[in-house]
């Protein structure tokens, strides 16, 4: 059976009160699963709602319906947040206290013990590249530092979970490219499973294994990253200018679209090897005549289509 | 309890960092020593005068220390620190007594510093030795930081830091007039601590005795009435989205 790190369940929030009526729900009945060492993205235009759940799923807002789990237990089991490492959207820690105080006191929040605690401190500084700046205010630093110590007291517990809420905001290159290799290591090294969202689409693409897109609070769509962008398995497009490569091919194809005279598009099951090895054998045979192209779609096209399809779809 | 003291070393850390505490003290040194210049005004009670002063500048201090939280909450929960806090093993109890007990500890530091130059000052102008009740008096004084900190907490969660200081400096001016306004239950029904308990500035200044059993009564009712307010304010705080 498949295990599940974050589960939710009809989850809604509904910011209106009898003072101030909200035109719809900031998050409205999301039901999503994510398995175990993933790495997460949680996509949506600015409005759809991650924060909010994210939030929920930390325990810093109450939903107004619904259910939500973290690492099987309730999403406001205080002693499951030792497990947990969260970077919130805006970091911001105690301006004077220096990086080593405030990542002493977040040990001591995660139960770090007292011989562990300074050695462990000392690791994420490095990690994070920061130890030069170990001794200094926090209130002093930039906001691409305060990012990177808001990773480091994220990842300071080893996390089987780490949840992330636009992590690459604030970061040059530089800090974005080290962001992903120590998002990639957690999974690597500690089989952490990794949640975040994230405005920056080509990082999503190239880090992240399931992906959710979110709109005004609804769900689009949740999955495999792979399966969602090569439209459910329709994985492989041949390029056919060859009427004996299209006989021999059209028997597997599942679809077949005719470009132009003495050129067609064959679309094939993906995970078909007996399908891939007829390919392989026609492209040697064919050459340049039969050609494969990924029929996969760019995360970002993706995206807008999504989102403009169900813009649409509530305008009408 | 390791989780209150984290959060409490950091807000200790926070006030006793700021200059401004220090300056304060050093004003306060200052106007007690000032107090020895007034032999002719006083009609040569400048003596008592000095040990009055001392009380209620004091006392003021402790109640200066005390609103920096009223301050530090609301800006913690609007800039996200509390959030990143309590997304760590913290219950939001243990946030706001940790921040109950920070406060406590950094009044206790200012107002045992500001005691202290004060004894030095009274015994260095008028060569005499400190009196026991005056040793008293100033420590009650610091007990009573116990309730207000639990007050300035109440306030910073409910209410914006904008009216969260305000609120809580009437509180506290309430609960040190509560002789006076239990005539009134409109007004005082019990609900505000009563300060007064803590107030025994005239036995440091006429050297009254202070019996042993009423401070202790008095510091056990100051810790019971903190453990409630604080109790009560984590019911609220406990409904509240921290956005």
């Amino acid at each position: 059976m498949e295990e599940f790190i974050i589960q939710t369940e009809e989850l809604t929030k509904d910011y209106s009160s009898w003072l101030r009526k909200t035109p719809r729900p900031a998050l409205d009945r999301l039901t999503i699963s994510i398995p175990k060492n993933c790495i997460f993205g949680f996509l949506g235009p600015n409005g759809a709602g991650k924060t909010t759940t994210i939030k929920i799923l930390m325990g810093l807002i109450r939903p107004t319906g619904g259910k939500a789990m973290v690492l099987g237990k309730p999403y406001d089991d205080v002693e499951s947040k030792n497990r947990i490492g969260f970077l919130p959207d805006s970091p911001a820690f105690t301006p004077t206290l220096s990086a080593t105080e405030f990542l002493d006191v977040c040990a001591r929040l995660l139960k770090i013990p007292g011989e562990r605690r300074k050695k462990r401190i000392e690791e994420v500084l490095e990690i994070v590249r920061m130890t030069q700046h170990a001794k200094a205010k926090i209130g002093t630093f930039s906001r691409g530092m305060l990012q990177r110590i808001g990773i480091a007291q994220a990842i300071l517990n080893d996390p089987e979970l780490l949840i992330l809420d636009e992590p690459l905001l604030g970061l040059d290159p530089y800090g974005r490219q080290e962001f992903k290799e120590i998002i990639l290591g957690q999974k690597r090294d500690f089989h952490a499973s990794v949640f975040f969202s994230s405005h920056i689409l080509s990082d999503v693409e190239e880090i992240c294994d399931c992906i959710s897109i979110l709109n005004k609070g609804r769900l689009l769509c949740s999955g495999p990253l792979q399966t969602l962008l090569s439209g459910g398995g329709k994985g492989v497009t041949v390029d056919v200018r060859s009427e004996d490569a299209l006989r021999e091919l059209v028997v597997f194809a599942k679809q077949t679209n005719r470009i132009a005279d003495g050129e067609w598009e064959l679309l094939f099951e993906q995970k078909d090897p007996a399908v891939e090895a007829k390919i392989n054998e026609l492209v040697g045979r064919f050459g340049d005549r039969v050609q494969i192209r990924s029929a996969n779609e760019e995360l970002e096209s993706f995206f807008f289509k999504k989102i403009e399809q169900d813009n649409a779809a509530k305008m009408n | 309890m390791g989780e209150i003291i984290a959060i409490a070393s950091g807000t200790w850390k926070n006030i006793l960092r700021m200059k401004v505490v220090y300056f304060l003290i050093v004003c306060v040194w200052i106007l007690v020593g000032i107090a020895s210049m007034y032999e002719i005004l006083t009609i040569g009670y400048h003596k008592p005068l000095m040990m009055d002063v001392s009380l209620v500048l004091n006392a003021i201090a402790a109640s200066l220390t005390v609103l920096s939280v009223t301050f530090e909450i609301p800006r913690e929960l609007r800039q996200g620190v509390a959030a990143t806090l309590l997304t760590k093993s913290l219950g939001r109890t243990q946030y706001l007594a940790g921040k109950a007990v920070g406060i406590c500890v950094a009044g206790a530091v200012i107002c045992t510093l500001i005691a202290a130059g004060s004894f030095v000052i009274y015994s260095q102008t008028f060569a005499v030795t400190i009196a026991g009740t005056m040793l008293k008096a100033q420590l009650m004084l610091i007990i009573s930081i116990i309730p207000m900190s639990a007050m300035a907490v109440f306030f910073a969660t409910i209410f914006p830091e904008v009216v969260a200081p305000v609120l809580t400096i009437l509180a506290i001016w309430f609960s040190y007039s509560t002789g006076i306004l239990s005539h009134i239950p409109v007004l005082y029904g019990g609900i505000l601590p009563n300060l007064d308990f803590f107030n025994f500035r005239s036995h440091a200044v006429y050297l009254h005795p202070i019996p042993g059993f009423y401070m202790i009564l008095a510091t056990l009712w100051g810790i019971a009435y903190a453990l409630f307010l604080l109790m009560f304010t984590s019911f609220f705080f406990k409904a509240k989205d921290i956005k």
